[in-house]
């Protein structure tokens, strides 16, 4: 018989000695921040181009003749002529003293034998200015080579096209949405890290309470009016509440955040474009003409919305996977004194977490591997997995339910497991017990 | 006459230690009941089944006419060997929080706990810490926990333990206050002089044994008067001297001398008296402390 009003007595005292403290606060507000920052970075990185460095200079030292042209033509500020006086020494000279950021060299024979062509630079710009210089190279010489041999128009526009392919997700309800794969895969791994970090953290919690009241003793006092599984139960519930809290205000904070996120910046952005406008009224008064973008596409942002179905099975995940380890969490700390003495009992729990979130990686890539749908559904590792498998990819419903399903059964396993380690740890005082021990506790009736 | 603990044939064992064996004794009500016995006799396992803490293998245990249950531990106040509270929490929340675990609703735990702290002088203390009160304070927000829930029977594991002599006293009086509003009190200890002064029955544990129970009074009459009380002036050389007894206590001008089997008090005065000045020759009953020191030593020699 378990008395539940007993039960709800823990589960308050859990709750409001924890949501009090100022490292719940200074958690709770601080996590958006960086959630906030996060987002800031991620929509940086989705407007800004990475064409915004201070342009690099390239001579080019061009003895076919026929190439420093067309590169000129199509980056006049990257490719510079070398002047007559210069020597390939004092270019190089330049390249040191970090004036000039390299050189192209074309042999006499690179048009007609096909020689290398060289560049020779000091280790600035990296692998996408390198990336970039070579498709010049390549549109150049393979335009010269179409030009020698009087090909048609028609073949020429044929290299020149570029088929575009858009990305777009087909979601429950029939309708194709625009999909940023990179962004829901981001988005499930930050997700799976969420949930990692909070079976661990708040598990870490409870067993750390756990731990207090037994050396601190309190716990035979409890004991005495309540049954352990009771104050265990009202533990695990106590704390997972407070987890819950926390994630509702940070999720709260998101949704506001993404809600607010597009007409905020569409106010900025219009701001800019008005300051910009007028600017150039100045600048045509010289008589130079530019390209103004009428208008920036924020409906990327809907992207970082989520779905409220999701958030529910977050919650679902979360619950079912947070009171399966934190009920071992539980036991760990009820065998042992301290928390040094908690390590060896600690790793054999925290391989399939750790697992989960190394898998984590590999899901968010290939959602529907045999791999991942296996890690959906193992019930140690699907709180995290199973996640964010939902997030990148559509799961089957079937698959989602027989997931819950496995995770109920094997916390209600650990549970009576994890109360009998409990029942017998929270009275015992001194040695710490073997694996071996903890066996024959379970064994007890 | 109905015993408000009935504690019959109880055995407890941890592997393959036995903690408890074979145990019965009983307390009636609005008595003081003593449990005595060295460290790691089965007090405390005793005690923790007698709160429905632990389970015995085997034998039943009844509180008040019924079999221990989360009902019966209602009716009990606990204070144990090692005392305990949040340190983070503050007084009030946390007494509020023990009282109600002990089945009291919000209102009446909140009059008792006024007005124990009040009776305390320790109204003040309700927004502290429990990290901030020093270790009496503590002590008595301890007892308050115990008591807060008016309970009818009150079991206190080594009550005296840590406590300075002004928090003793304080202890002393409250328990005695209690029996007289007709609580039964069960307390352990090993701390002789307090049983003497408060118990009305003990029950003597030895290695998990109930070794000698029954009344103080009685018990202490069945040992007869043999005990010698011997206050001298002189050389106590003598007294390693004297045949078929054993010297319990002794100090520079002090011994206590039990008498064993055939030793005749006439001749230990004879002897004293040759060797030093007497000041006192008292015949009494053995000392508790005594009992206890020769029981204990009997069961082991006998096992």
């Amino acid at each position: 018989m378990i008395n539940f009003s007993k039960i709800w007595l823990i589960i308050k005292r859990e709750y409001k000695t924890r949501v009090q403290t100022k490292s719940f606060m200074l958690s709770t507000f601080l996590t958006p921040l960086l959630i906030l920052g996060i987002i800031g970075l991620l929509i940086f990185i989705t407007v800004s181009s990475t064409d915004n460095e201070a342009p690099k200079q390239v001579i080019v030292i061009d003895e076919t003749g026929r190439m420093f042209e067309p590169l000129r033509q199509l980056n006049a500020s990257r490719y510079i002529p070398i002047s007559a006086s210069q020597s390939v020494d004092q270019i190089r000279d330049l390249i040191m003293e970090d004036e000039l950021d390299g050189y192209v060299f074309f042999d006499q024979t690179f048009l007609s034998e096909g020689t290398p062509a060289t560049f020779v630079h000091n280790g600035s710009g990296g692998i996408t200015f390198f990336e970039s210089l070579r498709s010049d190279v390549r549109d150049v010489t393979r335009q010269i080579r179409l030009e020698d041999n009087e090909v048609s128009e028609e073949v020429i526009a044929i290299f020149e096209e570029r088929p575009a392919l858009e990305n777009r997700r087909l979601n429950e309800t029939g309708v194709d949405e625009q999909s940023n794969a990179f962004l829901s895969s981001i988005g499930g791994i930050l997700i799976g890290v969420f949930i990692f970090i909070g079976l661990f953290g708040y598990g870490a919690i409870l067993m750390r309470s756990v731990i207090e009241e037994k050396t601190s003793r309190i716990v035979e006092i409890i004991t005495s009016s309540v049954k352990p599984i009771e104050l265990m139960l009202g533990k695990l519930l106590g704390v997972c509440l407070v987890a819950l809290t926390q994630f509702s205000l940070w999720i709260a904070t998101y949704a506001g955040v993404t809600i607010l996120a597009a007409p905020v910046a569409q106010f900025f952005i219009n701001q800019r474009m008005g300051d910009l406008q007028n600017s150039l009224i100045a600048v045509d008064a010289k008589g130079t003409a530019a390209n103004v973008p009428s208008d920036i596409d924020l409906s990327f942002l809907e992207q970082f919305s989520i779905d409220p179905l999701f958030i529910l099975y977050f919650f679902v995940f979360f619950v079912l996977g947070f009171l399966m380890y934190s009920s071992i969490f539980a036991a760990i700390g009820a065998a042992v004194d301290s928390e040094q003495d908690s390590q060896q009992f600690m790793t054999p729990v925290m391989l399939p977490i750790f697992l989960g979130y190394m898998l984590n990686f590999r899901i968010a890539e290939a959602p529907d591997s045999t791999l991942a749908i296996m890690a959906s559904l193992f019930p140690l590792t699907s709180p995290i997995n199973m996640v964010t498998r939902m997030l990148v990819s559509n799961v089957p419903f079937w698959e989602v339910i027989l997931s819950i399903l496995l995770l109920i059964l094997s916390l209600i396993g650990m549970l009576l497991l994890a109360a009998r380690i409990y029942r017998t740890g929270i009275l015992m005082y001194g040695k710490k017990p073997t694996f071996k021990e903890l066996y024959k506790w379970i064994k007890q009736a | 006459m109905s015993l408000v603990i009935d504690v019959q044939n109880v055995s407890k064992h941890f592997g393959k230690a036995t903690a408890v064996n074979q145990v019965s004794f009983g307390v009636e009500k609005g008595q003081i009941f003593g449990l005595l016995g060295p460290n790691g006799a089965g007090k405390t396992t005793t005690i923790r089944m007698i709160n429905h803490i632990l389970n015995p293998d085997t034998g039943h245990i009844s509180i008040l006419g019924e079999a221990v249950s989360p009902k019966s531990q209602e009716r009990i106040g606990y204070l144990p060997e090692e005392r305990g509270l949040y340190k983070k929490m503050k007084v009030f929340d946390q007494l509020m929080y023990l009282a109600q675990l002990k089945g009291l609703s919000q209102t009446a735990a909140k009059t008792a706990i006024e007005f124990w702290l009040d009776r305390f002088e320790a109204s003040s203390w309700k927004k502290k810490e429990v990290s901030e009160l020093s270790k009496g304070m503590s002590q008595k927000i301890q007892f308050i926990a115990t008591v807060a829930h008016d309970p009818e029977i009150y079991i206190f594991d080594e009550p005296f333990s840590g406590l300075d002599p002004i928090n003793s006293e304080m202890l002393k009086e409250v328990i005695l206050e209690e029996k007289n509003r007709g609580k039964t009190i069960l307390f352990s200890t090993h701390r002789m002089e307090q049983v003497e002064q408060m118990c009305d029955d003990i029950c003597l544990f030895n290695q998990g044994k109930a070794v000698l129970q029954g009344n103080l009074q009685s018990i202490k009459q069945s040992f007869g008067n043999n005990t010698v009380l011997l206050d001298f002036i002189g050389d106590s050389e003598f007294l390693n001297q004297l045949e078929g007894v054993r010297v319990n206590n002794r100090s520079t001008n002090f011994a206590e001398i039990r008498l064993l089997e055939g030793a005749s008090p006439q001749h230990i005065l004879e002897i004293a008296m040759k060797h030093a000045e007497i000041q006192r020759f008292e015949i009494v009953q053995p000392s508790l402390q005594d009992i206890f020191i020769s029981t204990v030593n009997d069961t082991k020699v006998a096992v």
